[in-house]
């Protein structure tokens, strides 16, 4: 095969391949507009979703926005310790001749990255909802009530906070696996300057974590990312009820699941479709931001050593 | 006196590994109740419940999921045969030409797949293949998972084949061989591991996605894929099934999610182990 036969025979697919993410912006905003064109700014601004059958029903994505973006923070705030525990359990804890555990240890996150996030669900709705529903839930409102934040009378475990608890679980290991990388690259040099001053693992990992610190931000943003764009997981546990966050302990919607719920039977409703279409691409936006100030942030790591 | 430093650091010590071990707790109750109330609904449904329709919704009986499993190995082949040509020939383009404005395009924008929300990819696939052939189809499925996984096998593979020593890409040019031959006889089969990793992942992944689905399948309960012709018509996976079962009120349909979840989860799992026994150190 010539230089030039081999090259048709790459090339294509090599196109085909970076048209994907192009014609999903294209296309999405293509869908946006006519719903940007009659809701404007209220796209965003409003809480009110009416579908109306034959005529353009009124809608907003405020409540459904305000819901991803408090599950994904509530989840990225729950799963920094957990990762950074593990992270610091893995790298400094775990004496180094135990390495089959630290192994065994690394899997079990490998797994978990893996299962399915259907699986994640199924287990949230039929288990962790009822559980904090009952006790953590309750008690809350019993005791802490006076936060606005917990103010409202738990009537189920489906909420959103319990989306954001779950979402913690599924992202512990992304940012675990973003912060592990780069903290296991600090220089040698840096660890033994910082021993010889006799530090205590305590103030020894407040160092190396501190030198860490883009890659933790890194990691932050990576997995607000991955939390925003979750679907059927979060649609199984946040209650699906037009809501406003403002209340973590009642049901709610997030953009994912209000697409997932409705998506299909949208063409049934002038316009819903659009709408639809254009809390998609600020998920979209959302996710690629995201994620391309995460990569910024580590590429900042640079240890001169 | 006690010495402040001291206490800190044991109480730091104490916290880690406390809450290391509550980030994977999680792993062990989700294994250990889908393997708890799959198992019973397995053990009750026997052969049936890999070969059945479900039965109807609030009936005592349980039938079985074999129609979603059916769906699932299809989605997993047409997948595979559609994504990792695309796959293997990007990564091929993106190391074999780094240099050129293509190569990089493809780098970046295929990693930012990685990004996208998945159910992004089933609205996608529904606006242009859904509503043109107008119905649901496990082509169309298939179509919106191949793009799900084309960014995981082509990092992969990318990495694989990079990590081809240089030394033996000369040899074969110095031997006469085309850049073709190079790079299918020589650095492919260097590379052969992780390009199978590559694939494996991809595959692993894809038959765990969910979201992608929702609007592109249908959700046939009862029809059996038997053939290619049944490409086009539509058709029922597990994970779609666990999610539309565990929202019903039937106590016999949200049975046959959890007997899916275990069967799904047993899948995911021996191909992690597959990975596992083939390769070292793989990160999923």
């Amino acid at each position: 095969m010539s230089e030039a036969r081999f090259k048709l025979l790459v090339a294509p697919p090599a196109i085909v391949s970076s048209a994907i993410l192009v014609l999903l912006f294209i296309v999405l905003l293509y869908y946006s507009l006519p719903a940007i064109r009659e809701y404007g700014l209220g796209l965003l601004a409003s809480p009110t979703w009416k579908p109306v059958e034959g005529a353009p029903g009124e809608y907003g994505l405020l409540i459904p926005l305000a819901g991803t973006l408090v599950s994904a923070v509530i989840a990225v705030l729950l799963a920094m310790p957990l990762a950074l525990a593990s992270v610091v359990f893995t790298e400094e804890i775990l004496p180094r001749g135990l390495y089959r555990w630290r192994e065994a240890f690394v899997s079990m996150i490998d797994v978990m990255t893996g299962l399915p996030t259907i699986v994640y669900g199924l287990w949230g709705a039929a288990v962790l909802a009822p559980l904090l529903g009952d006790t953590l839930y309750k008690w809350l409102h019993r005791s802490l009530s006076f936060i606005p934040l917990f103010s409202c009378q738990p009537t189920t475990g489906n909420t959103i906070l319990t989306a954001g608890v779950l979402l913690a679980i599924m992202i512990t290991p992304f940012i675990y696996a973003v912060v592990r990388e780069s903290y296991r690259q600090i220089p040698r040099t840096y660890r033994e300057a910082a021993l010889s001053l006799g530090t205590t693992r305590y103030e020894y990992v407040r160092i190396m974590m501190g030198m860490a610190k883009p890659a933790i931000l890194a990691g932050a943003l990576i997995g607000f990312g991955r939390a925003a764009g979750e679907t059927v997981a979060v649609a199984l546990v946040v209650g699906n009820t037009f809501n406003m966050p403002s209340c973590l302990l009642a049901p709610s919607y997030t953009v994912s699941s209000l697409i997932a719920n409705q998506f299909a039977n949208a063409q049934l409703y002038p316009l819903m479709l659009n709408v639809l279409v254009s809390g998609g691409l600020i998920l979209l936006l959302i996710g690629i931001a995201s994620n391309i100030l995460g990569i910024m942030y580590l590429r900042r790591v640079r240890y001169v050593a | 006196m006690p010495d402040w430093r001291r206490v800190k650091d044991r109480l730091f010590t104490v916290v880690t590994v406390a809450l290391a071990l509550l980030a994977v707790a999680p792993l062990f109750h989700i294994l250990a109740t889908v393997v708890v109330r799959g198992g019973s609904v397995i053990v009750r449904g026997g052969v049936s419940f890999f070969t059945d329709p479900p039965a109807y919704p609030g009936s005592g009986e349980l039938g079985g999921v074999g129609p979603a499993l059916l769906g699932t190995l299809w989605l997993g082949l047409v997948t595979s045969l559609i994504g990792v040509p695309l796959a293997l020939l990007t990564a091929i383009y993106i190391v074999e030409y780094r240099e050129s404005r293509l190569a990089r395009i493809a780098r970046v924008f295929t990693s930012s797949l990685l990004e996208v929300p998945t159910v992004l990819i089933g609205m996608l696939v529904f606006l242009v293949v859904v509503v043109p052939m107008g119905r649901y189809s496990l082509a169309a499925g298939s179509i919106a998972l191949a793009i799900v996984m084309l960014p995981y096998t082509v990092s992969y593979v990318e990495r694989a084949l990079e990590g081809v020593p240089r030394t033996y890409r000369e040899a074969g040019y110095s031997i006469g061989m085309t850049r073709a031959q190079v790079v299918f006889q020589v650095v492919m089969g260097i590379a052969s591991r992780g390009v199978a990793a590559g694939i494996l992942i991809g595959v692993a992944k894809v038959l765990s996605e969910t979201a992608p689905l929702l609007f592109t399948i249908g959700s046939a309960r009862g029809s059996y894929p038997t053939g290619p012709q049944s490409l086009l018509e539509p058709g029922d996976a597990l994970p779609l099934l666990i999610f539309q079962f565990a929202q019903t009120p039937y106590s016999n349909w949200q049975d046959l999610a959890w007997g899916a979840a275990l069967l799904l989860t047993l899948i995911i799992l021996a191909i992690f182990a597959l990975l596992r026994l083939l390769f070292r150190e793989v990160k999923l």
